[in-house]
């Protein structure tokens, strides 16, 4: 029986072929260019995010109360190691790290430009952000005096791989001290506050330029393991009390900002799309019963429930709807499967788009949301749509029908 | 094919160190051991000219305390520097300012002479590693490489050594890719003592042809004990009148 | 043929009404999201520029790529005189920025100290209006500084704090300057790192009598600035260049780009979507008539007649359509560009870009409505194209006999 109605339904479906071909393309092409869309966007914001926790604040950063306002490396954390290995051991921690940074003055012969010079550790960089993804140029070895410079920051100067540079600064003790490096990488971090003036050298290199104690930081910066972990910044302030704890959030109100909107931007998309993908659907599917009334009257004074006629009018909706979800995922997949790795090309726009701390290529996410929630809308849309036009049939009387058509 | 290698080696060994020593030798000749030196300055940009006088007490490397004596408007601005840190004083505000690493390469007063250069305008013989290019006559040709670790802009410095004197004629600046920024023309040597000294410098940036500072060392005093006060911070205030 | 189509139109009611309303709601929404698209980057460039930057500014030739004192404006005397001889500018002045050190009893920072003419800026800029405390337009040792620098400098309004620099004659210039006003643009480095004082003063101090880094102008209509630009660039001397916003401003115009493009891909995924509806409904209409299109065409209607009369159908709609959306649209635009929308959370995100208010307005311009209602229109017209070919593609008699 379940068969029968299955197949009927198939059937009748594709009685009227271009039809609903028709119906088919609607969908999966409306349905693949939305997803793509949102892939897109979502790509967009995901990687400005990431990119911005991995090459600097992480899910949450702690500092040294004061140094967010004063910038001075007098407000910096002492035994940073001790208090990373102790963040890892807090649950929901995934990663942690420590930094230390100082402000001064980078130059070569004929340029100088103010400049942050950062001391990492490139091992736990490479575990906390994947830091050889931001190497665009060079190696990723400081050698005994090498220096990774920000992209940006290496086109104002002038500069290329191998180019010696001197960095001035003042030391705790306020003592002036300069140091000349080689460039060994460049790096492109895509972030706005570390491409233009971002330097990095060990970061035990550093403490001891600045003469500070082993192990001292400006910040220290965790993964946590779940994202949106509320409880963790709370539980982590407790732990330290003395120092400063940041979110992400508090630290780039924007970058969140501008993900939300996007966010929204995608759900009315959403959800005007699937609006007019359910018009479309109702059409063909007010037509296709409209065409058959006489059929379905005859089904019914053969004996046929009403129930079995519905059932047929729903699976038919269905197919159509199965089958344009099925082109449009096909569609949508390759496309954000293409963008995803070869992303698009917006090299034009490149200024504007690292203003807004983007690659000029930009790449698309795929989420399996974009396919469970646009499957479910399209399902629903497509059973919705059979209740107006079952309105017609239910309220028929066989007899008339027959008599009206023949 | 040893003995060859080993003679190569020892003559680069033996002609960097003759260079090195000549180095040494202009050095010293710059500098004694403590230095009194009058200097009349002319700046020359675009527009203007500018013409001062100063007086700088230096003593070794690390030590060095002007005075600007002239024009009236600027008597009695007084600089030091001392290990690598430089502070100044203006009187008209009765301010000392300690300059930040961030104005350091800033052109002092508009010369081509950088607050950098005044700072560390010794570390020739430290930082640099010496080797002859060619001799001629009395006349040395010097090449000036930075040593890995020595924090200088420059990529090399070509000076010319007159061995007789054992003054510099003339120094060109050249930046990290092999090209020229600047060059310093030494004239007029004199003897002051056991010392020579040019007394005629000039400097001229080779991207800006209208630019040109003129030192003239109108007095020189070498190895005259100067008053330890004058490098002190203390010494800004007190010697500015 | 005409009196046909709309017995038609008014017969097939639930096509032409699904194609009515698709149609209306497209162009509405294509108008009102266009208009605040443009609307919002007006909005952000006009305040951007408004701030501080302007619509065209003027300097020495190399300034830009060398800086310094040597690639001054060295007489603004003739420049300025140009500028008040042509119409169309709302203001227009000159400005000296130099560089130097500020301190206060212990802190010490790096600084710009721009000289201006404090009543001229006020037409010009918003630094007015960001004044956060004590005085805007002060005389003599007075600076009217950014409220981020003075916290780094630990000092308050009354403070006195000392500059050193040096005059355009590299000259030394060391100054005791008090702490008159305050200001706060929002954008951080501008708010950091700057600190104003009145020209005259400046000028004694400076040397800098008719000189200038660089002039300022603001068009009155940012849209006439292209020609008013033009028109100055001919006059100005040879030395002097003129730069206009856009490329004074060249990442936040590729910003805005980039941003309508993504916008104008979403509309044209919805468009694409009520393309398919309409052309379904199209399709699905025609598909019940074939055999009146029969009929139609065995008492000698020709195949053109046929087609014609569907374009008609299909046209009248539109512009049935049409003439309901395109007032509401343009009126809709039209009343949010006066009476525009505040949106709050927007401003953190607009500061970042160095704009004050967060206010956003629609731009309605004829012009764009009337390109999209011409694109949407063409639009519904492609649809009914392939509907056609279908009818085309049977005889009479096989549509006669269809069912």
């Amino acid at each position: 029986m379940f068969k029968t109605i299955l197949h009927l339904a198939y059937k009748n479906a594709f009685l009227r072929r271009s039809r609903a071909i028709l119906l088919i393309v609607m969908i999966g092409v409306s349905m693949a260019i939305m997803i793509t869309l949102e892939g897109l966007y979502d790509g967009m914001t995901v990687h400005m995010i990431e990119k911005t926790k991995r090459s600097d604040s992480g899910d949450i950063s702690l500092f040294a109360k004061k140094y967010r306002i004063e910038g001075d490396i007098r407000f910096h954390i002492n035994d940073a190691d001790k208090k990373v290995s102790k963040l890892k051991n807090l649950t929901g921690v995934k990663e942690a790290l420590w930094r230390i940074e100082s402000s001064g003055l980078v130059q070569t012969a004929r340029k100088s430009r103010p400049a942050k010079l950062i001391g990492i550790d490139l091992q736990a960089e490479e575990q906390f952000g994947k830091f050889s993804d931001f190497l665009q140029e060079g190696s990723l070895d400081f050698g005994k005096n090498g220096i990774f410079i920000g992209n940006e920051l290496a086109k104002k100067l002038g500069v290329h791989l191998h180019s010696k540079l001197i960095f001035s600064m003042q030391d705790s003790k306020h003592q002036l001290q300069s140091v000349a490096f080689r460039i060994k990488a460049i790096i492109h971090t895509t972030n706005v506050s570390l491409d233009p003036q971002g330097l990095y050298i060990a970061r035990e290199k550093l403490n001891q330029l600045l003469s500070l104690e082993k192990n001292s930081a400006t910040q220290i910066a965790l993964m946590s393991k779940h994202t949106d972990d509320a409880g963790l910044q709370k539980r982590i302030q407790q732990e330290f009390p003395n120092l400063n704890v940041q979110s992400f959030t508090e630290l780039y109100p924007q970058l969140k900002e501008t993900e939300q909107i996007f966010k929204k931007f995608n759900q009315i998309s959403f959800f005007i799309v699937m609006s007019v993908i359910f018009v479309g659907i109702l059409g063909v599917m007010y037509v296709s019963i409209l065409d058959r009334v006489r059929e379905f009257g005859i089904l019914l004074s053969i004996g046929y429930s009403y129930r079995y006629i519905r059932l047929q009018v729903l699976f038919e909706a269905v197919v159509l709807g199965l089958l344009g979800y099925i082109l449009g995922a096909l569609l949508g997949w390759a496309f954000l499967e293409y963008l995803k790795n070869y992303g698009l090309d917006f090299r034009l726009f490149s200024d504007g788009l690292s203003m807004f701390g983007l690659d000029s290529t930009l790449y698309a996410t795929i989420k399996t949301a974009y396919f469970s929630s646009t499957f479910i809308a399209i399902i629903v849309a497509s059973m919705l749509s059979v209740i107006l036009p079952l309105r017609k049939i239910k309220i028929l009387k066989p007899i008339e029908v027959i008599r009206s058509i023949g | 094919m040893k003995v060859l290698l080993l003679f190569i080696f020892l003559s680069t060994a033996i002609f960097a160190s003759e260079a090195e020593d000549i180095i040494k030798k202009v050095d010293q000749n710059m500098r004694g051991k403590t230095l009194y030196l009058k200097i009349a300055m002319s700046i020359q940009t675009d527009y203007y000219e500018r013409n001062m006088v100063l007086e700088s007490y230096s003593e070794g490397s690390k030590k060095n305390f002007v005075k600007i004596l002239s024009p009236s408007k600027d008597y009695g601005i007084t600089f030091l520097s001392l290990h690598g840190q430089m502070w100044q004083y203006i009187p008209k505000i009765e301010r000392i300012i300690k300059i930040p690493p961030s104005m350091m390469l800033q052109k002092w007063m508009g010369s081509d002479i950088t607050n950098d250069d005044l700072v560390k305008q010794s570390s020739i013989v430290k930082d640099y590693t010496a080797k002859m290019l060619e001799k001629k006559g009395t006349l040395a040709t010097i090449l000036l490489t930075p040593k890995a670790d020595a924090a200088v802009v420059w990529g090399k410095i070509i000076t010319t050594v007159d061995t007789k004197t054992y003054t510099s004629q003339e120094e060109i600046y050249f930046d990290d890719d092999g090209k020229k920024v600047r060059s310093f023309v030494y004239k007029d040597v004199k003897k002051y003592g056991n010392y020579y000294l040019p007394t005629l410098w000039i400097i001229q940036p080779f991207d800006a042809p209208k630019h040109k500072t003129t030192l003239q060392i109108k007095e020189a005093k070498y190895d005259a004990p100067i008053n330890p006060a004058y490098f002190s911070k203390s010494a800004l205030k007190r010697f500015s009148n | 043929m005409f009196s046909l189509a709309i017995k038609n139109i008014l017969f097939y009611k639930g096509r032409s009404l699904t194609t009515f309303l698709l149609t209306f709601v497209s162009l509405y929404l294509f108008i009102v999201y266009v208009a605040f698209m443009n609307g919002s980057h007006q909005s952000m460039l006009q305040n951007a520029l408004n701030v501080y930057t302007g619509s065209f500014q003027i300097y020495q030739k190399e300034y830009r790529s060398k800086g310094g004192y040597d690639y001054l404006i060295r007489d603004t005397r003739k420049p300025l005189q140009i500028l008040a001889d042509t119409k169309g500018l709302k203001a227009f002045a000159p400005r000296l920025e130099t560089f130097g050190i500020a301190s206060s009893k212990t802190y010490s920072h790096p600084i710009m100290l721009t000289g201006i003419d404090f009543n001229r800026e006020e037409k010009l800029s918003e630094l007015k209006k960001a004044l956060t405390q004590g005085e805007y337009n002060t005389h003599g040792a007075c600076l009217y500084m950014g409220e981020n620098l003075a916290q780094k400098l630990h000092l308050h309004l009354g403070d006195t704090l000392s500059f050193v620099g040096s005059a355009v004659d590299y000259s030394f210039v060391a100054e005791l300057f008090e702490v008159c006003g305050l200001f706060k643009t929002g954008m951080y480095e501008f708010d950091s790192q700057s600190a104003f004082m009145n020209r005259d003063y400046f000028d004694t101090l400076f040397f800098s009598k008719n000189m200038a880094t660089y002039i300022v102008a603001m068009a009155e209509n940012l849209k006439h600035n292209d020609a008013v630009a033009t028109k100055v660039e001919k006059k100005l001397p040879q030395e002097l260049q003129l730069y206009r916003w856009q490329t004074l401003m060249k990442s936040m115009v590729q910003l805005m780009e980039i941003d309508s493009l993504f916008g104008y891909i979403s509309m044209g995924l919805f468009f694409i979507v009520i393309f398919f509806v309409i052309m379904i409904y199209g399709f699905i209409n025609i598909n019940a008539r074939l055999r009146e299109f029969g009929v139609l065409r065995s008492i000698g209607v020709s195949d053109n007649k046929i087609s014609l009369l569907l374009l008609l159908e299909i046209l009248l709609l539109t512009l049935f359509a049409f003439v309901f959306a395109l007032p509401l649209g343009a009126y809709t635009a039209y009343y949010f560009q006066i009476h525009p929308i505040v949106i709050e959370g927007m401003s953190e995100m607009y500061k970042s870009y160095g704009v004050v208010s967060d206010k956003v307005p629609t731009l309605f311009d004829p012009l764009t409505v009337f390109y999209n209602s011409l694109f949407l229109f063409a639009l519904n017209l492609l649809s009914i194209v392939y509907p056609i070919y279908y009818v085309r593609s049977f005889t009479p008699i096989e549509e006669t006999q269809h069912v």
